[in-house]
């Protein structure tokens, strides 16, 4: 295996730009998240690798070999969907053997293959059954185990868990990350869900518009987000405007200093801070509590700054009241600036 | 997690058996007496209900079904004066229907019966050919005209009757063969079959069933006749048989194209019925449904298996 590069990337259709001078590298054996709203071209990316879009300009190579227009039959990328697409006319087993056989691997190595699939995702059981009759999760782990009887150069998921529910959702996130870690499987995850790429990923690509707009952990994508949209897409972000200082931005009710380029003396400077850089009860900050949401793990609240901008924080049991007024501070080492 | 799947399999089949047993109105025991109480409610829908539904059904069943058994029965009969046949057992209607005269020669019926059922499916097979892509392109594509070209392949515009002169005017010399008659059953019932075969297009996600297959490696006219057809087989199996149902029972067309030859299936049983007697019809009339029954479950039965063979 190695790694997949995508080189400016560009699709249009018509009048409109899908994909817009994109380039990515999925390392080996690495999981690449592409997340980003409905229609941001994440998964238009997805089927130009898998060979079902043919680029309007860019190219696509696996290593050192190009394969922009070979055909997808010949590329060896396994496709998982969110309708799952199994072959109703198979048994479980026989969908899975069916890549390889299409391969020409003899029938002894594609048993083979397929018990080491069927064992290794747990569904051992259900090699005869007709996959019509299989749970929603059952089915996905077919079409996994599908994808993956062809030994991929890269495995593409397409939303692969957006039909479950949330509680085998969430199973199978770790399940499935783990699978993906201990196979060393190149894989380009596409989703709209967040939180569901930060766990199962190890790099995150954020796309809006046709545009990549930052590539890095998930870690790196949450807290130094490279602009409002990334901030605003992962996770829940306050956005605070003022000036800038030379040294720091000047937020009107507290002056901070910034980590990293400050824009120049006087210019509108715009920081981002995450709920729960937030302390109550200390500090300088002065707020009142609009609304609390109760959420179980934390407490969400809502409240009003002094020059009436709005905040969120998460908080814990202590949190105040509605029309409470309480003082805040702000972790500094975690707000950021944003390039403008 | 194997576990898991599993206890979900057995809560649904459990579930499954739950509402079986309350259909009946039999599931229920003294410790769920708030359930018998909200069935109690809802059995004047399920007592008259189910009982107004089996009433219907028996009825339709008997108006329908009677007349054909009791043509059945009558053909094997000597005469059929009273309100019943009788003088059995014969096989005299039969013999006469397929053909044979008194002396027991045949007049070539029977060769022309087999004929007919070949004509019918020569239909079947054309329609195949041309409706199973037809369908699939209105499924699945998006193009100019696809609309105009779902409507016409789906309504039956033209009738036998138009049909048959049309082709007398076009091709005044084809009609003594039997390729006229193929084409034309074809193209009156080719409908059916795209009917039959778009529904079961339209309950599969043909792009990811498409895409699955070829990303695995196989090729597009490979993935088209081992993944999209074996998953459509039921209507195409259903679309089979309509057509050649439809195509053997087509008479228009066949009264006004059929020359000389071997008579077609409709022609058969039109001069059994317009000139003899009312057991002879008889007999006629169920040879036709014998045919009918047996080639269905040819089709049904090699459909079958012609698919399954397909998979492995």
């Amino acid at each position: 295996m190695s790694d997949v590069i995508i080189e400016n990337l560009t699709k249009r259709y018509d009048e409109t730009t899908a994909v817009d001078d994109v380039s990515l590298t999925v390392t080996d054996g690495e999981t690449l998240g592409v997340v980003g709203p409905s229609g941001c071209g994440k998964t238009t990316t997805l089927r130009s690798v898998a060979g079902f879009e043919t680029p309007t300009e860019g190219r696509i190579r696996f290593g050192d070999e190009e394969i922009t227009h070979v055909p997808p039959e010949s590329r060896n990328v396994g496709l998982v969907f969110q309708s799952y697409a199994l072959f109703d006319n198979m048994t479980v087993r026989e969908n899975i053997g069916f890549g390889p056989k299409m391969q020409g691997v003899d029938a002894d190595e594609r048993d083979r293959r397929t018990n080491r699939l069927l064992e290794l995702l747990g569904i051992d059981d259900l090699g005869d059954r007709d996959p019509t009759t299989l749970s929603g999760g059952q089915q996905q782990r077919v079409g996994l185990a599908r994808a993956l009887a062809i030994e991929p150069e890269i495995l593409l998921l397409d939303e692969p868990m957006t039909g479950l529910d949330a509680k085998l959702k969430r199973r199978l996130r770790t399940e499935v990350g783990d699978l993906l870690d201990d196979l060393d499987v190149t894989a380009l995850y596409v989703t709209h869900d967040q939180e569901e790429a930060m766990e199962m990923c190890d790099r995150i690509a954020v796309m809006n518009d046709g545009i990549l707009e930052q590539v890095g952990t998930p870690q790196k994508v949450y807290q130094q987000p490279s602009n409002a949209f990334v901030a605003d897409f992962i996770g829940t972000s306050n956005f605070l405007s003022g000036e800038s200082t030379g040294d720091g931005v000047d937020l009107g009710f507290a002056t901070v200093p910034t980590n990293g380029t400050t824009p120049n003396q006087g210019a509108e400077a715009k920081v981002t801070v995450r709920p729960e850089a937030f302390t109550v009860g200390e500090g300088t900050i002065e707020a009142t509590v609009i609304d609390r949401a109760y959420l179980g793990d934390t407490i969400r609240v809502r409240a009003e700054l002094p020059d009436g901008q709005e905040v969120t924080l998460s908080l814990d049991e202590a949190a105040p009241e509605p029309g409470e007024t309480t003082t805040l501070s702000i972790d500094e080492s975690r707000m950021h600036l944003l390039e403008s | 997690m194997s576990d898991d799947t599993s206890n979900r399999t057995n809560d649904e089949n459990a579930r499954r058996t739950d509402g079986g047993a309350n259909i009946d109105g039999f599931g229920t025991t003294d410790e769920e007496s708030t359930v018998t109480t909200r069935e109690a409610n809802q059995s004047l829908s399920v007592r008259f209900g189910r009982q107004i539904i089996k009433g219907v059904l028996a009825l339709t069943i008997v108006f329908l079904i009677g007349p054909v058994i009791l043509t059945f029965i009558s053909s094997f009969a000597g005469s059929w004066v009273g309100v019943l046949p009788s003088g059995f057992f014969t096989l005299e209607n039969w013999y006469v229907a397929l053909g044979y005269n008194e002396l027991g020669t045949s007049r070539g019926l029977g060769g022309g019966l087999q004929y007919s059922v070949l004509l019918a499916l020569g239909g079947v097979i054309i329609n195949l050919i041309v409706g199973i892509p037809i369908a699939y392109a209105i499924v699945r594509y998006d193009f100019p005209g696809r609309d105009l070209l779902s409507t016409f392949a789906i309504l039956p515009l033209v009738s036998g009757l138009i049909l048959g002169i049309a082709f007398l005017r076009t091709y005044p010399n084809l009609s003594s063969s039997g390729i006229s008659l193929i084409i034309g059953y074809s193209l009156l019932k080719a409908p059916f079959m795209v009917v039959a075969v778009k529904s079961s297009f339209e309950t599969m996600d043909l792009r990811q069933l498409e895409e699955s297959a070829r990303s695995l490696g196989a090729s597009w006219p490979r993935t088209f006749l081992t993944v999209i057809i074996p998953n459509a087989k039921q209507g195409i199996i259903a679309g089979s048989i309509i057509c050649w149902t439809l195509a053997a029972a087509e008479f228009n067309f066949s009264y006004i194209v059929y020359s000389r030859g071997a008579k077609p299936f409709s022609l058969f049983l039109f001069s059994n019925i317009s000139n003899s007697g009312v057991l002879q019809a008889a007999a006629a009339v169920s040879i036709y449904f014998l045919i009918v029954a047996a080639v269905t479950a040819l089709l049904r039965a090699s459909g079958t298996r012609g698919f399954t063979y397909g998979a492995r």
